[in-house]
């Protein structure tokens, strides 16, 4: 029972998505791409109230390693996403997915991390800096960047 | 010991939604199941045993507070470990028992209730008729999901009028330490009476599912044979201590007698770890060998192994209550390697066609997807290749030729299709100079493609 890692990684999988399922937080979700395989996620982040992602909806792409949860899934946007600390092919730059990872993180967590990260940026370590600058000078601006580069997700 | 996922949620559509929050803390942060074989960090946060060491192994700190420590300083959680036994033992029957159910209506049986909250909600809903009172009971008792569901630690429900009523229900369900002779009435799932819910929750279902289960067979509990083997061992303690007439009781018992002869065990020292950097090839191999463990793989694969199994050995002789054998460590540590330390893939090149017919017989989709990944590369393995798809070759030359014979104005179609069907069965688009350079036992098969070559374009003209 113990020691078997791979059987613990889809054990905690399973688990984490059950309790996703019985989650009742409307703005995030996220669900195995395929049947057989639980190491691939999609999820769905809604951009938080009073940002200038408000409403808008993205799909995420998680991919959990056979060592999760003692090391952090890849975390990728798949919709086109205009943040400072997001770059052109949706990688994504927080703390949290890299070194200040822990053990006890899960699916929602991280969710909902990144969507607090759509409101607050951390700006002092840009992958767009284009986009960290905007940020400071011209909110209206950034607004209609942002705008001009998402996408709607139709399958959902 | 639980190999069904289960979740906290399990409780929320139960009378108590409150359990929820007991069965989360009863669950490890890092794997999110009951914790097995807890410890308890410096910082005071409780893991399992293998879940922290595994975490400890990749950084020195607690993963809820980021405390730093070191692996050493772990200690054994006996009671907890108890009390998660004991939860777990009873956890299905006491969901089903807490399962909300319409409660059959039997006035006569059911002694009126007198209290506070019950009748506040029943004049609420202005009914004089008690039939109608039981259903509106029922629907405050379904509603009261709702608000719980939100988010975990807020039970709170929303300010609407309903369930404002659901609030005082609440209420009077969290306060009903107080003793009150009578509230809500409750079915027992098992011998089907009625009986106060307080009750029913804290003597009557015990004692029901130990007559059950004493009734189809006396099952002993799952540990207590170890436990009464501990007992002789280490306490005078005789074992006519538990009498017969306990036998009610046996599986508490169990639990508690296990927590209160629980001490660590020193039979077995603690495998250090070790800094291998300093080590050279040879000595890393003796340390394995004096442990009795495989040598085989690579310095890494050494390391890698030497370090699970001292995670495994620590966890085991050091934190468990009941250590398995050394045997069974390497069982599991044999089953972790061949699930992580593979072996370096060497298919190609002087390996050859011998190799490749065993791996065929194997497994052929994994040998397919060896030879696959080479197969944009110089080191592809033709001739593995062609043996691998003989018979799928010769097939489908078999059909192509039947299909030319038996040929219809259609035929360009066909053979065009077959001739892909030829291409794709071989390797998704290789080009035909490509498979010319394919030598021995395939110039049959080529001539004869050369064949359906030309007549396709015969066809085509």
């Amino acid at each position: 029972m113990a020691g078997q890692e791979g059987a613990c990684v889809t054990k905690r999988l399973q688990n984490e998505l059950l309790q996703l399922l019985c989650s009742t937080t409307r703005s995030i979700s996220a669900f195995p791409e395929d049947d057989n395989d639980l190491t691939y996620w999609t999820g769905y982040v809604t951009g938080p109230q009073g940002t200038p992602y408000s409403d808008l909806k993205f799909k995420i792409s998680l991919n959990f390693p056979e060592s999760y949860p003692f090391h952090p899934p890849k975390v990728k946007f798949v919709s086109p996403m205009w943040h400072p600390n997001v770059d052109m092919s949706g990688n994504i730059c927080l703390d949290i997915l890299k070194e200040k990872w822990s053990a006890v993180y899960n699916v929602e967590t991280i969710l909902l991390s990144l969507q607090s990260l759509l409101g607050e940026p951390n700006n002092r370590s840009p992958l767009n800096a284009v986009a960290a600058e905007l940020w400071d000078r011209d909110m209206e601006e950034y607004k209609k960047k942002v705008l001009a580069c998402y996408e709607e997700i139709e399958d959902c | 010991m639980d190999h069904q996922i289960t979740t906290a949620s399990d409780f929320r559509s139960t009378s108590i939604p409150n359990l929820y929050q007991l069965d989360t803390l009863l669950r490890c942060h890092i794997c999110k199941d009951f914790l097995k074989i807890p410890v308890l960090t410096p910082c005071g946060h409780t893991f399992c045993s293998l879940c922290i060491r595994e975490h400890l192994n990749n950084q020195p700190n607690c993963p809820l507070c980021l405390f730093e420590f070191r692996e050493s300083l772990l200690r054994s959680e006996f009671l907890v470990n108890e009390v998660i036994q004991s939860y777990t033992s009873i956890r299905p029957t006491l969901i089903d028992a807490l399962k909300i159910q319409k409660p059959i209506a039997d006035e006569d049986k059911m002694p009126k209730p007198q209290d506070s909250s019950l009748i506040e909600l029943i004049s609420e809903s202005e009914n004089d008729d008690s039939n109608t009172a039981d259903d509106d009971l029922q629907i405050v008792s379904t509603s009261e999901r709702k608000p719980a569901k939100r988010s975990m630690t807020d039970i709170l429900p929303l300010s609407s009028k309903p369930s404002k009523r659901t609030f005082t229900m609440f209420r009077s369900e969290r306060i009903k330490k107080k003793p009150k002779s009578n509230e809500q009435m409750a079915q027992c799932p098992i011998c089907q009476q009625f009986y106060p819910l307080k009750a029913l929750e804290k003597t009557h279902l015990d004692e029901c599912l130990t007559l059950q289960s004493l009734g189809k067979k006396s099952k002993p509990p799952k540990n207590f044979n170890a436990d009464l083997k501990s007992q002789d061992k280490e306490t005078s303690r005789p074992k006519s201590k538990t009498p017969e007439t306990d036998e009610n009781f046996r599986d508490e018992v169990s639990h508690v007698d296990k927590y209160l002869n629980s001490m660590a065990k020193s039979e077995y020292q603690r495998l250090p770890k070790i800094n291998f950097t300093s080590m050279n090839l040879s000595q890393i191999k003796q340390k394995l060998m004096s442990l009795g463990l495989s040598t085989s793989g690579t310095r890494q694969n050494f390391i890698k192994r030497y370090n699970h199994y001292e995670m495994l050995w620590n966890s085991n002789f050091c934190d468990s209550l009941e250590p398995v054998d050394e045997s069974e460590l390497k069982r599991q540590l044999l089953s972790w390697d061949v699930s992580h330390n593979k072996p370096p893939q060497n298919t190609n090149n002087n390996g050859g066609i011998s190799k490749l017919m065993m791996m065929k017989s194997s497994g052929k989709s994994s040998s397919y997807r060896k030879l696959l990944e080479n197969f944009k590369n110089d080191k592809f393995n033709r001739k593995g290749w062609i043996v691998m798809f003989q018979k799928d070759f010769s097939r489908l030359i078999k059909e192509a030729k039947l299909k030319i014979k038996t040929s219809s104005p259609k035929t360009s179609d066909l053979t065009e299709q077959i001739h892909e069907e030829v291409h794709e069965g071989k390797m998704q688009g290789v080009q035909v100079t490509d498979e010319q350079q394919m030598e021995e036992g395939q110039e049959i098969i080529l001539s004869e493609k050369q064949e359906v070559n030309e007549k396709t374009f015969q066809m085509k003209i």
